[in-house]
């Protein structure tokens, strides 16, 4: 299994489009973003620590989407699922390496955001940076997750616009693009991407860390998995 | 007999309306090298896909040496090639290569495998960059990557260009000499005639004749015996015609016009031709042909159509797609 696990993480390092999407742009936004607010945002929140934070879970959520939702969506069609079942792999090795390649592939780019907000002035203790990468990092297991459920619910040319509208959606109302407030709030604790960038809130001056959304990150993270299983089984009796 | 390699126990399989695989019921032996031939749609992959438990049939039982496939999958005595089996992108040939060596409970070394299938010299190519034909040889290099003790090849030529296709029957023939029994499926019947030593012959879902390629042949009626008959040299009834030993099929043209024209064909040509002179016949232009696979096979499968439309039922005369 560790050998898929190393396929999975070297292939898409030498995909392109992968450097593209997750590492570079959330990295250019965040450029765009931080000049558009200057230093100041509603609420008395740093614009440059604020999107530091969005864009690198804006990224982790993209990466691990396509990641694995086109992917597994796109080789079930083509059969490679077919054949590696062919193999003595147990039959949750090719989701388990897809997830490990997932987390393998989304540190760059939450590192790369970071160092970019380090760069533009963002002041954090030691801990708060390591409690900050390792809360995004390990939240966007979820998002994995996600995307193996989906990858295994739609065929590939209904999966892209699937992945971009809940990516999309999920951005839009979970605080990526702008901190959301009022009733938008309370519908956004519902909202994954919103729980997601909710972990991060610990690195604001005089904020614990906020386990009601640790919490639902989790309640998440089981049913993505659940809903996961359940498809994975149902796609094995059909394929 | 040997232990069974392989079996299907009146074994049947259905997606909706349609039956793909209709009782089918056989096994294979260790070592035997098996064409499972059929028309497009007669349940070749549906067949295979069952004996690698990738699906569960509707009625009976499918084993592999002696236990659920997927527990000898898991114990590596299974390698198989699929049609529609896709490979892993953005990797190279040899990472490919290298991973079916590393699952297998048995594998044999990268290097080994690469000269085996012949694809050394396109080892270090992108797996997206490579034609149809080379593609069929990586795969078949992951069928071969272990010690396995069958060797399962759906149409495993499909998109190889002739000289690419001997190399390959020229590799798996190694293999089978190496003592592994190897079931591919075939729409090529000069493949099934040159390389199987057993031939079955899948339409419409069942098993519709099994055996060497010598006796399908002679299933089919294998020799092909013409000649003409001139009323000038003695009337013969057709019944008399009718009574020649190993008749399968016989054909009478141009009555009434003093010469007929008459096609035989029988599992014993000899005896036929001893036969005629017997009953008293003066045949002219006699000619004996053979018959090919593709003839007999042919033939087979028009004897079961007749017999189909006779006994007409709604679920046998259903055809896949």
């Amino acid at each position: 299994m560790t050998t898929l696990i190393k396929l999975e993480i070297l292939r898409t390092l030498r995909n392109r489009r992968y450097l593209f999407f997750t590492v570079l742009y959330p990295a250019l936004m965040y450029f765009f973003f931080v000049s558009a607010y200057g230093n100041g945002m509603p609420g008395g929140v740093s614009a440059k620590s604020y999107f530091m934070v969005s864009m690198a879970t804006f990224g982790a959520v993209g990466a691990v989407l396509t990641g694995s939702a086109q992917r597994i969506s796109l080789e079930r069609k083509s059969g490679w699922v077919r054949q590696l079942r062919l193999t003595a792999l147990p039959g949750r090795a090719y989701a388990v390496a897809k997830i490990c390649s997932c987390a393998a592939t989304t540190l760059p780019a939450i590192v790369v955001v970071f160092a970019l907000g380090a760069a533009e002035g963002v002041r954090l203790e030691a801990g708060q940076w390591l409690g900050l990468v390792a809360a995004i990092w390990l939240g966007s297991f979820v998002f994995a997750a996600l995307g193996v459920a989906l990858g295994y619910a739609a065929e590939p040319s209904a999966v892209q616009p699937i992945v971009m509208i809940v990516y999309m959606l999920m951005s839009a109302f979970g605080g990526t693009w702008f901190p959301v407030s009022g009733t938008l709030k309370s519908i956004a604790r519902f909202n994954p991407v919103y729980l997601y960038n909710q972990l991060a809130a610990f690195i604001r001056p005089g904020v614990g860390f906020d386990t009601t959304a640790a919490a639902g990150t989790l309640g998440f993270l089981v049913v993505f998995v659940a809903a996961a299983g359940v498809l994975y089984r149902r796609d094995t009796r059909q394929a | 007999m040997a232990e069974e390699v392989a079996a299907f126990r009146q074994v049947s399989k259905s997606y909706g309306r349609v039956r793909a695989v209709n009782g089918l019921d056989l096994a294979l032996y260790p070592g035997q090298t098996v064409a499972l031939l059929g028309p497009n749609g007669a349940g070749k992959s549906s067949s295979l896909d069952l004996l690698l438990g990738l699906r569960e049939p509707d009625q009976g039982q499918v084993t592999l040496f002696g236990a659920a496939p997927r527990a000898a999958i898991e114990a590596g005595r299974v390698g198989a090639m699929l049609q529609s089996g896709g490979l892993m992108t953005d990797v190279k040939v040899r990472e490919l290569v290298q991973l079916a060596c590393d699952v297998h409970p048995r594998g044999h070394r990268v290097a080994e495998v690469l000269r085996d299938a012949g694809i050394e010299e396109i080892a270090e190519r992108r797996v997206d960059k490579l034609s149809g034909g080379q593609e069929q040889r990586v795969r078949f290099a992951l069928a071969v990557a272990g010690q396995n003790d069958l060797i399962v090849l759906d149409e495993p030529t499909t998109g190889m260009d002739v000289s690419v296709r001997q190399q390959f029957w020229s590799a798996m023939r190694r293999q089978a000499e190496q003592g592994r029994t190897v079931l591919f499926a075939t729409h090529y019947l000069e493949e099934a005639d040159s390389i199987a030593d057993r031939v079955l012959v899948l339409h419409r879902g069942r098993l519709i004749a099994d055996g060497s390629s010598a006796e399908i042949k002679a299933k089919a009626g294998a020799r092909r015996v013409s000649f003409e008959l001139h009323d000038a040299d003695g009337l013969i009834e057709e019944a008399a015609l009718r009574a020649l030993p190993g008749l399968v099929a016989l054909e009478v043209s141009g009555q009434g016009t003093g010469v007929r024209t008459v096609r035989i064909r029988s599992t014993d040509a000899d005896a036929v031709v001893a036969a005629l002179y017997r009953t008293g016949c003066y045949p002219r232009g006699l000619e004996v042909t053979s018959l090919g696979l593709e003839q007999a096979f042919l033939t087979i499968t028009g004897e079961q159509d007749e017999q189909d439309s006779q006994t007409a039922s709604p679920s046998g005369t259903e055809s896949v797609r």
